[in-house]
């Protein structure tokens, strides 16, 4: 046996890692600042008066309409909702296509400046929420089915084709090149090379698309499209707490069911079943396709739209209005001040939203994970509860909460931001709670076999491993919260939105440019300190 | 024990007494991790009956079955260490069961006992790695801090799940004869699945083979020779 040497023990030193440190010193001054923006360590925030109205509203969700005639509204509410998401969803996936091949890299080759520009152009539609797209469509086709579709269409279909370019690209080129060199065009090659191995993600990113614009066919509906948000707010309006509760539990169900048809489908996409040697097609996919098309073509016909307003004289009069009234954009100095002072509020509306909704998810992964293995029935019932509160937190839009939360606080970004942070809450917990069950359970297994705590077993079996995953999706929410608050703010609670929407209430269309701008640029920096932020904590 | 239609471990019976170090030997899929995971009341027997320091852990609950499960190291064949936390923190688990849950909190700010699980690593090499990020670790040297955590612990009754798969010869000798101290310091036993015939005759009192969940040889290492053992790998399955 080897003799081991003593060596005097230099004792190490604690290394802090600099720049997570930089970043988490960073989040934790931002969140304060947002704090104080919202006024909450300066002034009296809460509003006593309205907490019995927020009762009638609570209790309410025991017992909702179920009157007979109430219940055929709704169901033609949902109708509406249905068409709308799968017309815009349509629409994205054809302008998804075809932006794809204008800014995949593979289109230009080694032009990386053109590239650049096209992907560039695309950060435009992307940067502005559907509701905003609304809001300036209705002014220039009127009221008009158009409108819905095309306020979900355009920026889902910017988005969709950055995706569908990426997944393009990703894809090995040897085969392509292999076919180029054999003598094939660019299309046959493409065709033969590139499509097949990207089909699986084009066509899971599809209805992925589907599913949101189902969210975002009702969040137009609260802005005058119709359907289920119309219905929503309509009752909400005349304080009828019931049928509120009905649009709610309808609006969930359709989202669990959009998202259990959206996750069969993409599981099927991930691990297709072998086809045994036979020519045959998947039938749940082929089913899933053709029930998906006739979906468009009926709501092509339920919502009775006609390509002729497309084309008509008076969009063609009201476009070039518009146009015209919206160059130059308003850049008086005082005007400025207004957007930015309105740009910080968006900020720390979205700031405190976020963090909200982190410190939430965080706390409650634990109980809305399912356990692996047996657990006793208090806490399987406890799961089971948290995760059908989530769903709803997740299933209303952020506007709706924003009025709620107005029965018990005073107007300002506070009731905006805390209503995006229930919402992003419910989206947040259920990412956490999926990343909990994803992390190998093997070491907090350990750790109670030697005699730890839940607690002690959760913060070093746990919360290590799953810090890392959660403050990503929470900085990438981020990304999405920050053209929500603008939705938010569309609807009365402040920021950007509340000015945009004053602006085009005025028909004030140079002002409008300017706010347009800033939203786009405002998100952009987002995105940008969001991913950055994502690779510290990675 | 069995696992639904798998039958793991029949008929094993086994007292290990203090003082003994028992060395597992078996093929893989006899059921040498099922047997040290039923000591550690990490699985429950379908049949038959477990005591463990003198308790039966499946009637304990809570506070007491934490108290037992403190007086069991036992070192995991995939170690089970969390990768993403600092090495030192990772020792320090072995006192969770130990310490009150808001120390064991503070502690992942300012870790605490530092020199207790600085000792601890140095005794298997590592103190120089101390705050280094346990996934960024080599194999053996992870398996190195799975023992510095059961050095912190400081149990009776020490379980080894494949201690020295990952380790050189001359570290695997000094990682057996670092956990029959401990056992010994606390006045208990050391259980230890081995592949390797030679370390047990070294470092165990007795061995003990299973072959498909039955015992097929138990004697005291006195009587043995590497040839019985190596005739013992030979035994039809």
């Amino acid at each position: 046996m080897t003799a081991v040497v003593d060596r005097p023990l230099v004792q190490p030193r604690l290394r802090r890692d600099r720049t997570r440190w930089a970043w988490g010193l960073g989040a934790v001054a931002v969140v304060v600042w947002s704090l104080a923006g919202a006024g909450l360590f300066s002034g009296d925030v809460a509003n006593t008066a309205g907490t019995a109205q927020f009762g009638r509203f609570a209790s309410a969700a025991l017992s909702p309409e179920l009157d007979g005639e109430f219940l055929g509204v709704l169901a033609s509410s949902v109708l509406i909702t249905v068409a709308y998401a799968a017309l815009g969803a349509a629409l994205a996936v054809v302008l998804g296509a075809l932006g794809a091949v204008a800014v995949a890299r593979t289109t230009w080759g080694p032009r990386r400046l053109r590239w650049t520009l096209t992907r560039g152009l695309l950060a435009v539609p992307r940067g502005l929420h559907e509701a905003v797209w609304g809001l300036l469509l209705v002014n220039v086709l009127g009221l008009d089915p158009w409108v819905g579709v095309l306020a979900i269409g355009i920026p889902y279909g910017a988005v969709t084709a950055k995706v569908f370019a990426d997944l393009l690209d990703e894809v090995p080129r040897t085969a392509y090149s292999a076919l180029r060199a054999a003598g094939a065009g660019p299309v046959p090659a493409a065709l033969y090379g590139l499509l097949p191995p990207a089909s699986g993600g084009l066509l899971s990113y599809s209805f992925y698309r589907l599913e949101c614009a189902i969210r975002s066919a009702v969040v137009l509906g609260l802005i005058g499209a119709g359907g289920l948000g119309y219905q929503l707010s309509l009752s909400f309006s005349s304080l009828r707490w019931p049928q509120v509760w009905s649009c709610i539990y309808a609006l969930s169900a359709l989202c669990v069911l959009a998202v259990v048809a959206g996750r069969a489908v993409r599981l099927r996409v991930a691990s297709p079943p072998s086809a045994g040697g036979r020519l045959r097609r998947d039938p749940l996919l082929t089913g899933a396709v053709l029930v998906t098309l006739a979906l468009v073509v009926w709501s092509w016909w339920y919502l009775a739209i006609s390509p002729a307003t497309l084309v008509s004289d008076r969009t063609g009069v009201q476009l070039s209005y518009v146009l015209h009234a919206a160059w130059p954009p308003d850049a008086e100095g005082s005007f400025l001040r207004e957007v930015g002072s309105a740009a910080v509020d968006t900020v720390q509306m979205s700031v405190i939203a976020i963090a909200v909704a982190t410190v939430g998810a965080v706390l409650l992964a634990g109980v809305a994970a399912h356990p692996a293995g047996a657990v006793p029935g208090g806490r399987r019932l406890t799961g089971t509860v948290v995760r059908f509160a989530l769903l709803i937190l997740r299933a209303v839009p952020p506007p709706v909460w924003a009025l709620v939360l107005l029965f018990v606080l005073r107007p300002g970004i506070l009731p905006g931001a805390l209503a995006l942070g229930v919402y992003t809450l419910g989206v947040l917990g259920r990412l956490a709670a999926e990343a909990t069950e994803e992390l190998d359970p093997r070491p907090r297994a350990a750790l109670a076999a030697l005699g730890a705590g839940p607690v002690g077993g959760w913060l070093y079996g746990v919360l290590p491993a799953a810090t890392g995953p959660v403050l990503g999706f929470a900085l990438y929410r981020w990304e999405v919260a920050i053209r929500d608050t603008v939705l938010v703010g569309l609807l009365g609670a402040g920021g950007l939105g509340a000015l945009l929407a004053s602006r085009i209430a005025r028909f004030d269309w140079g002002a409008v440019t300017t706010v347009l701008v800033a939203l786009v640029l405002l998100t952009a920096a987002v995105d940008l300190i969001s991913a950055r932020a994502r690779q510290a904590v990675r | 024990m069995r696992y639904g239609t798998t039958t793991a471990l029949a008929g094993v019976a086994l007292t290990v007494d203090a003082g003994e170090r028992v060395a597992v030997l078996g093929p893989s899929g006899a059921g040498k991790s099922t047997l040290l995971a039923v000591a550690n009341g990490s699985v429950t027997a379908t049949a038959g009956r477990v005591e463990v320091l003198g308790t039966d852990p499946s009637g304990l609950h809570g506070r007491a079955l934490r108290q037992l499960r403190a007086r069991v190291g036992t070192v995991h064949q995939h170690l089970e260490l969390v990768g993403q936390l600092r090495v030192v923190h990772n020792v320090n688990a072995g006192r969770l069961a130990e310490w009150p849950w808001w120390r064991s909190a503070w502690s992942l700010a300012r870790p605490q006992g530092l020199p207790e699980a600085l000792e601890a690593l140095t005794r298997v090499d590592l103190a120089d790695r101390a705050f280094e990020r346990t996934d960024r670790l080599s194999g053996g040297q992870r398996q190195r801090v799975a023992v510095a955590r059961l050095l912190v612990q400081r149990p009776e009754l020490v379980l080894a799940d494949e201690p020295a798969s990952a380790l050189d010869p001359a570290l695997a000798d000094r990682t057996l004869g670092l956990l029959a101290e401990v056992a010994t310091t606390a006045g208990g036993a050391l259980v230890a699945s081995l592949h390797d015939p030679a370390l047990a005759l070294r470092h165990c009192t007795r061995v003990v083979g299973l072959v498909e969940g039955r015992v097929v040889l138990d004697a005291p290492t006195a009587r043995l020779t590497a040839a019985d053992l190596a005739d013992f790998y030979g035994a039809p399955r």
